[in-house]
C-alpha cells in the first residue's frame, strides 16, 4: 500500500522497477499511462522550468537572447593570471602544466636574466594552442603557483585559425578577473598564491614577469629601477644615467640590463644567498 | 471547380465556352491547387511535428526562422535543394532515380478522392476508398526499388522491413474500412462522410434527431473498434513511431533512404509526411465525419429558400469554409496523436510488430466485420431479409439493440483477445529465456 511496485524511494533520485507481465499495464492501459506522462509534459511545458529538481516545464535557455549561469567550477580554456597590484604574472614557468597536457599543447620559454643568463622564475613566452586543447583542466590542477585557471569563456569561434594559438599576452588576466568567476575556488588558494607570488617579484630581476600589456606598469617599474640605479650611482659618484623613455620597448631594456646588476648586487644578494643554494654555485660555476 | 467555373465565365462572363474547355480548366485548376496544397502541408507537418515533439520533451522546438520558426521548413527545404545528390557508383542508377518518383507520385494521386469540405473533392469516385487504398500500396514497391537499387544492406533491410509491415497493415486498415462500408452500403467516400450526419447516431439510422453533423461512426463499438484498429495500422503504414521499423536510425540508419542525399531524400521525406497527412485525414473523413461538424448543415439549410433550392451563395461559402475548419482541425488533431504517440512509446521490434498485427489486429478486426454486419441486420434488415426477431421494433428500440448487441461483442472479443495475445507472449518469452539459458550452458 505504501510502496507501489513500480518505484523504490532510495537516497538519490528514484529507481523504477518495472515488472514483466504486471496485468496493470495490459489491455492498452500501459499505453495510455504511457500517453498521460507525455501529456502531462507537454502541458507542463508551456511554463518556464528553471529549478532543476523539477521534471516538468521547459529547460532551454534561449542562447544568444538568454545566458546561463556558469557554475563556478566549469572549465573551457586555460588562461594565465596575472597580479592586480603589483602587475606580477604568477606563473613561474616551472613546467609543469606543459608536462602534464595530454595533448602537449602548452609551450614556454623560461625568462633568462638578460645579465647573468640565468634562468628567472618567470616565463618569457607561454602558448596554448586553445585548438587542440581538451579543456581537461590538468593544467590548471598541476600548477603549484596558481598561475593558470580554467576560463568560462566559451564564445572562441573565429574564422582565423592561427587565432587559435594564443600567446601569453592574450592569455593573461588580472586575479580580479578570476576571483570574479571563481570566487570561493580563488579564496581557498588566494593566500598561498600571493605569497609565493611575494617571493617570486623577488627573484625576478628588472621588469621581467610583469605583463606584458600593463605598459604603464613596466614603465613606472622603469623609472623605478632608474631612480635606484641614479641613487646608487650617485652614491658611486658617477654620472647619473638619463630616465628611461616610457613607451619605447626596443632602448628601453639595453639600458635597463647596464643597470639592473648593480642594483641586484647592492638589493637582492642576501636573498639569493637564503634562496636555492644550489643554484648560484652552479649559477657561478657556469 | 466545374460549376463554379460555368458560372463564372459563361454565366458572369457570358463568353460561352465549350464543355470541354471548362472541363479542362477545372481539372488542370484543381490538379495545381492538388500539387500546391500537398507540399504546403508537408512543409507544415514537418513544422508542426518538431514543435510538438520538442514540448512533449521539455524543449522549445525550431523558433529562430521567422516568428515562432514557422519559415523553417523553408529553410529546409533550400538546404535540400542546395544539398549534392550522390548516387552510389554500385547503384542501379536508373532504378534508384526512378524510386523516389514511384513513392511520390501515389502519395499525390490520392489526394484526387479527398474531400476537403463539402463539395470540395476532386473527384467524387464511386470507389473512392478503394482507390485511396489501391493506390497507396503503390508506394510499397518504390520503397522495394529503392532499397534494391542502392546496393547497400541497411537499404535493402530497411525496404523489406518497410513492404513486409505495409503488407501485413492493409489487411486490418482494409478490414476495418469494410466494416464501415458495411454499415454505409457504399465505397464512396462523400456517401461515407454523408452518412454521419446528426447527433452522436446517424440521420439514416435514426430519423428525425436534430442534425448537428455529430454523427460520427467513432460513437458506435463498431466504429470504435475500426477506428482504434485503423490507426494503428494507419501508424505502421506511414512508418510512424512506434512502428518506424524500416528506418529504425538506431538499427540500420535510415533504412531505404540510406543511400539517398539532397532532393531524392526530400522527395521521400515528402512523401512519408503527404502520406501521414493523408491518414490522418482519412482518419479523420471515416470516423470523425470528415467536414461534418455543428454547423456546417445548418449554414446550408439557411440560405434554401422556396425560389432558391440549391441554397444560396454566400451561406453555402460560409459552410464550405466551416467545413474545411473542420476537416483540417480534425486532421491536425490526429497528426498530433501520432506525434504524441511518437513522444510516448519506443520502436517495437519487428517480430512484436508482425505478432501485433497478425495475432492481435486481424482477429479484431474481423470480429468487428461480424459485429458490423449484425448492426446492419438490427438497424436496416425486416422480415424480408429474415430478420424477425425485430419485427415491429421502434427504429430507437432497433438502434438500441444493435448498440448493446455489437459492444457487447466488440468489447468480449476484445478482452479475450488480450488475454490470449498476452498469454502468448509470456510463452514466447519463457521460450526465449528457455532458449538463452540453453545456449548459456
Ligand atoms: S586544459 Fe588540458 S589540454 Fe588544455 S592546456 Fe590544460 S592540460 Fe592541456
Ligand atoms: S602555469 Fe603554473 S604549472 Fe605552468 S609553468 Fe606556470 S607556474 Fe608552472
Amino acid at each position: 500500500m505504501t510502496a507501489s511496485p513500480f518505484e523504490i524511494e532510495i537516497p538519490r533520485g528514484r529507481v523504477i522497477e518495472v515488472q514483466r507481465d504486471d496485468t496493470r499495464v495490459r489491455r492498452g492501459t500501459g499505453l495510455l499511462r504511457g500517453m498521460a506522462v507525455i501529456w502531462k509534459h507537454w502541458k507542463e511545458s508551456f511554463k518556464l522550468n528553471r529549478s532543476y529538481s523539477q521534471i516538468h516545464g521547459t529547460f532551454t535557455i534561449e542562447y544568444p537572447e538568454e545566458r546561463p549561469r556558469i557554475p563556478e567550477a566549469y572549465r573551457n580554456m586555460p588562461i594565465l593570471l596575472y597580479d592586480d597590484e603589483t602587475g606580477h604574472e604568477l606563473c613561474t614557468s616551472c613546467f609543469q602544466c606543459e608536462r602534464i597536457c595530454p595533448p602537449q599543447v602548452i609551450h614556454m620559454t623560461q625568462a633568462k636574466d638578460p645579465a647573468t643568463g640565468k634562468p628567472v622564475p618567470a616565463v618569457a613566452e607561454f602558448i596554448i594552442e586553445y585548438d587542440a586543447c581538451m579543456s581537461c583542466g590538468f593544467c590548471a590542477e598541476v600548477c603549484p603557483f596558481d598561475a593558470i585557471k580554467m576560463d568560462h569563456e566559451f564564445e572562441l569561434s573565429t574564422d582565423d585559425h592561427l587565432r587559435l594559438t594564443v600567446h601569453k599576452e592574450q592569455l593573461l588576466r588580472p586575479i580580479s578577473y578570476y576571483a570574479h568567476i571563481a570566487p570561493t575556488m580563488w579564496a581557498e588558494v588566494r593566500e598561498g598564491a600571493l605569497k609565493k607570488l611575494q617571493g617570486n617579484i623577488r627573484r625576478r630581476p628588472d621588469v621581467i614577469g610583469l605583463a606584458p600589456q600593463l605598459t604603464e606598469k613596466i614603465a613606472a617599474r622603469r623609472a623605478e629601477l632608474a631612480a635606484q640605479a641614479a641613487q646608487a650611482a650617485q652614491a658611486a659618484a658617477a654620472t647619473p644615467a638619463p630616465p628611461a623613455a616610457p613607451a619605447a620597448a626596443a632602448p628601453a631594456p639595453a639600458e635597463g640590463r647596464k643597470l639592473t646588476p648593480e642594483e641586484k648586487a647592492a638589493k637582492l644578494a642576501a636573498i639569493r644567498a637564503a634562496n636555492a643554494a644550489k643554484k648560484q654555485q652552479s649559477g657561478d660555476g657556469s | 471547380m466545374y460549376d463554379m467555373l460555368a458560372a463564372l465565365i459563361n454565366g458572369t462572363l457570358g463568353w460561352g465556352w465549350p464543355e470541354w474547355a471548362l472541363n479542362l480548366l477545372s481539372y488542370i485548376l484543381v490538379v495545381t491547387i492538388v500539387l500546391v496544397v500537398a507540399p504546403l502541408q508537408m512543409l507544415f507537418f514537418t513544422y508542426y511535428e518538431r514543435r510538438v515533439i520538442a514540448r512533449m520533451q521539455d524543449r522549445v522546438g525550431p523558433n529562430r526562422v521567422g516568428p515562432e520558426g514557422i519559415w523553417q521548413p523553408i529553410a529546409d527545404g533550400v538546404k535540400m535543394f542546395t544539398k549534392e545528390d550522390i548516387v552510389p557508383q554500385a547503384a542501379d542508377r536508373i532504378v534508384h532515380f526512378l524510386a523516389p518518383c514511384v513513392v511520390v507520385a501515389p502519395t499525390v494521386l490520392m489526394f484526387a478522392v479527398v474531400p476537403w469540405g463539402p463539395g470540395m473533392v476532386p473527384v467524387d469516385l464511386p470507389t473512392g476508398l478503394l482507390f485511396f487504398f489501391a493506390i497507396s500500396s503503390i508506394s510499397a514497391v518504390g520503397l522495394m526499388m529503392a532499397g534494391w537499387a542502392s546496393n547497400n544492406k541497411f537499404s535493402l533491410l530497411g525496404a523489406m522491413r518497410a513492404v513486409a509491415q505495409m503488407v501485413s497493415y492493409e489487411i486490418p486498415a482494409v478490414l476495418s474500412l469494410i466494416a464501415i462500408v458495411i454499415v454505409v452500403g457504399s465505397l464512396s467516400i462523400n456517401d461515407i462522410i454523408a452518412y454521419q450526419t446528426g447527433l452522436i447516431v446517424s440521420n439514416r439510422d435514426l430519423p428525425g434527431i436534430p442534425d448537428l453533423g455529430l454523427g460520427w461512426f467513432v460513437f458506435t463499438p463498431v466504429g470504435f473498434v475500426a477506428f482504434i484498429a485503423f490507426f494503428i495500422a494507419a501508424l505502421a503504414e506511414g512508418e510512424r513511431t512506434p512502428f518506424d521499423i524500416p528506418e529504425a536510425d538506431s538499427e540500420i540508419v535510415a533504412g531505404y533512404m540510406t543511400e539517398y542525399s539532397g532532393m531524392k531524400f526530400g522527395l521521400f521525406y515528402l512523401a512519408q509526411y503527404v502520406l501521414n497527412f493523408l491518414l490522418c485525414a482519412i482518419t479523420a473523413i471515416i470516423f470523425f465525419g470528415g467536414w461534418q461538424g455543428p454547423g456546417v448543415g445548418w449554414l446550408y439549410a439557411q440560405g434554401i429558400t422556396p425560389e432558391n433550392p440549391n441554397g444560396n451563395g454566400l451561406f453555402n461559402v460560409l459552410a464550405g469554409v466551416l467545413g474545411v475548419f473542420y476537416f483540417l482541425l480534425k486532421t491536425y488533431l490526429f497528426f498530433f496523436v501520432m506525434v504524441w504517440l511518437r513522444g510516448a512509446l519506443p520502436r517495437l521490434r519487428i517480430d512484436q510488430l508482425m505478432d501485433f498485427g497478425w495475432k492481435f489486429l486481424i482477429p479484431l478486426t474481423l470480429a468487428n466485420l461480424f459485429s458490423a454486419a449484425l448492426w446492419v441486420a438490427f438497424t436496416r434488415w425486416g422480415p424480408a431479409e429474415g430478420m424477425l426477431i425485430t419485427v415491429g421494433w421502434s427504429p430507437v428500440l432497433r438502434w438500441l439493440a444493435a448498440f448493446v448487441v455489437t459492444l457487447a461483442i466488440n468489447l468480449g472479443v476484445y478482452l479475450w483477445l488480450t488475454r490470449v495475445y498476452a498469454a502468448s507472449q509470456a510463452e514466447r518469452r519463457r521460450a526465449e529465456l528457455e532458449e538463452l539459458i540453453a545456449a548459456g550452458s
